[in-house]
C-alpha cells in the first residue's frame, strides 16, 4: 500500500462497493410498501368518505377513486378497422403509492375486451406521468378524451356489442432498484358495453 | 509522471519474464478474473433466459423515468407480457435494441400475441420504427422485460462506445496492473 495507484484503486473500488450495497438496501427498504399503501377504492361508503375527507385534513388521507365512462363519442368502422372514441371520468389519489425511492409513477387506463379473433385484448387509452416532485399527486378530471383511440384491427364488427372493462394501473419507477406494477383491484373496475351498430353515416 | 510509471511497469514486466513461474502465476490470476466475469455474465443470461440481461439506455425516449446512461436489468423468462410492461426489443435485421413500454396487447391468452409499443416521451407509437409493412411486434422480438434499474452506471459503456480507443486503453491498463501487482 505504498503507491498512489494502489491506494487510489482501493479507495475507488471500496467506494463503488459501498454505492452498490446502498443501492441494494434502498431497493430492499420498500419491499412491502405497495401492499399496505394503495390508492383507495370506490365503495358503499364513498359519500361518507368524501364528507369526512373534506372536514378532517388527515395525514392518512382516505383516498377514493373512480374510473368510469363519461360518453361514447363515436364508434365507426374504416376499412376493416373498428374505432371507438370516448371520454371518461377519473378520480384517484396517487399519493400513498409514493415513497422516498420512487422517482415517478406512470399511471394509465387500460381497456380490456374479448373478440372472436383474440381472447385477450388490452389497450392503453390514456396515460399520465406523476413525478415525485409534482406538488399535486391527485388525478381528478372529468370528461377526459382518450389519448389513444380504442382501435381493433380484427375485421368487420369486431368492436360491436363488446363489453369493455376500464382499469387503472400504475407502474412504480424507482430511483434505483426494482420496477413494480400495480393496479385497481379487479372487483372495483367499471365496464360499459359498446353499441351493436356503428354510428349512422351522415 | 506517467512516463515514470510506465517505465516502472516495463521494468516489472521484464523482471517477471525472467522468472517464468511467477509470470505464469500472474497470467493465471488474470485469466481467473476474466473467466469469473464471463461466468457471471453467462450465468445471468441463463437465469433470465435473455441474450442480454443488462442493457444501457441510449436515448431519451423514456424520460423522465430512464435517462441516457441508466442500466436496466432484464428478465426474459416471463412468458406472458402485459400491457404497460417496459420491454426491450429488437426489430428484425436491426442491431440496436429499443426500450419502450407496451401500449397494446392482442393475444389468445397464451404466447401468440401482437404487441404495439411506445416510448413514454414520444408523441406517437412505434409503428413508424418497425420494419416496412410490420404492424405489430411478436413475443420473439422482445429481448426481455425490465425489472430493475441502476442510475448512471451505463455512462461507462456509452463513453467506451463513443471513443473506441478507450476500450483498448482500459483493458491494456487493467492487464498491466494485474500482471505486475504483487500480493502482500
Amino acid at each position: 500500500m505504498h503507491t498512489v495507484w494502489v491506494r487510489l484503486n482501493a479507495v475507488v473500488f471500496f467506494g463503488l462497493s459501498v454505492l452498490l450495497s446502498l443501492s441494494c438496501l434502498a431497493a430492499l427498504s420498500k419491499i412491502g410498501h405497495a401492499s399496505k399503501h394503495q390508492p383507495g377504492e370506490l365503495g358503499i361508503t364513498f359519500i361518507l368518505c368524501v364528507v369526512i375527507f373534506l372536514i378532517l385534513l388527515v395525514v392518512y388521507s382516505l383516498d377514493v377513486y373512480k374510473l368510469e365512462l363519461n360518453t361514447l363519442k363515436s364508434l365507426k368502422s374504416h376499412g376493416g378497422v373498428d374505432r371507438a372514441l370516448l371520454s371518461f371520468d377519473i378520480l384517484a389519489d396517487m399519493e400513498p403509492a409514493f415513497h422516498w425511492n420512487i422517482k415517478q409513477l406512470f399511471v394509465y387506463v387500460v381497456a380490456s375486451y374479448e373478440t372472436p379473433m383474440h381472447l385477450e385484448n388490452k389497450v392503453v387509452l390514456w396515460d399520465k406521468i406523476i413525478q415525485a416532485s409534482d406538488a399535486n399527486k391527485m388525478i381528478d378530471e372529468e370528461n377526459v378524451f382518450v389519448k389513444y383511440a380504442l382501435v381493433d384491427q380484427g375485421g368487420d364488427s369486431s368492436l360491436l356489442g363488446r363489453n369493455v372493462e376500464l382499469r387503472l394501473m400504475w407502474d412504480h419507477m424507482p430511483i434505483t432498484g426494482l420496477l413494480h406494477m400495480d393496479g385497481q383491484s379487479p372487483e372495483s373496475v367499471s365496464s360499459f358495453t359498446l353499441p351493436t351498430t356503428y354510428d349512422a353515416r351522415p | 509522471m506517467i512516463k515514470e510509471m510506465f517505465q516502472k511497469q516495463m521494468v516489472e514486466l521484464k523482471r517477471l519474464w525472467a522468472n517464468k513461474r511467477q509470470f505464469t502465476f500472474q497470467v493465471l490470476n488474470l485469466a481467473m478474473i476474466v473467466f469469473s466475469a464471463l461466468m457471471i455474465w453467462k450465468g445471468l443470461m441463463y437465469l433470465t433466459k435473455s441474450e442480454s440481461p443488462v442493457v444501457v439506455v441510449l436515448s431519451g425516449s423514456m424520460e423522465p423515468a430512464f435517462q441516457r446512461g441508466d442500466i436496466l436489468f432484464l428478465d426474459n423468462s416471463v412468458e406472458k407480457l402485459g400491457v404497460g410492461d417496459v420491454v426491450v426489443f429488437k426489430i428484425k435485421d436491426r442491431e440496436i435494441p429499443i426500450v419502450h413500454r407496451i401500449l397494446k396487447v392482442h393475444s389468445d391468452g397464451g404466447l401468440d400475441m401482437n404487441l404495439l409499443t411506445k416510448g413514454d416521451n414520444n408523441r406517437v407509437d412505434d409503428r413508424g420504427l418497425y420494419a416496412p409493412g410490420q404492424l405489430w411486434l411478436q413475443r420473439e422480438d422482445v429481448m426481455g422485460k425490465a425489472i430493475g434499474t441502476l442510475r448512471y452506471v451505463g455512462m461507462v459503456t456509452i463513453a467506451l462506445n463513443d471513443y473506441p480507443v478507450l476500450k483498448y486503453v482500459l483493458v491494456g491498463m487493467m492487464a498491466l496492473f494485474v500482471l505486475t501487482s504483487k500480493e502482500g
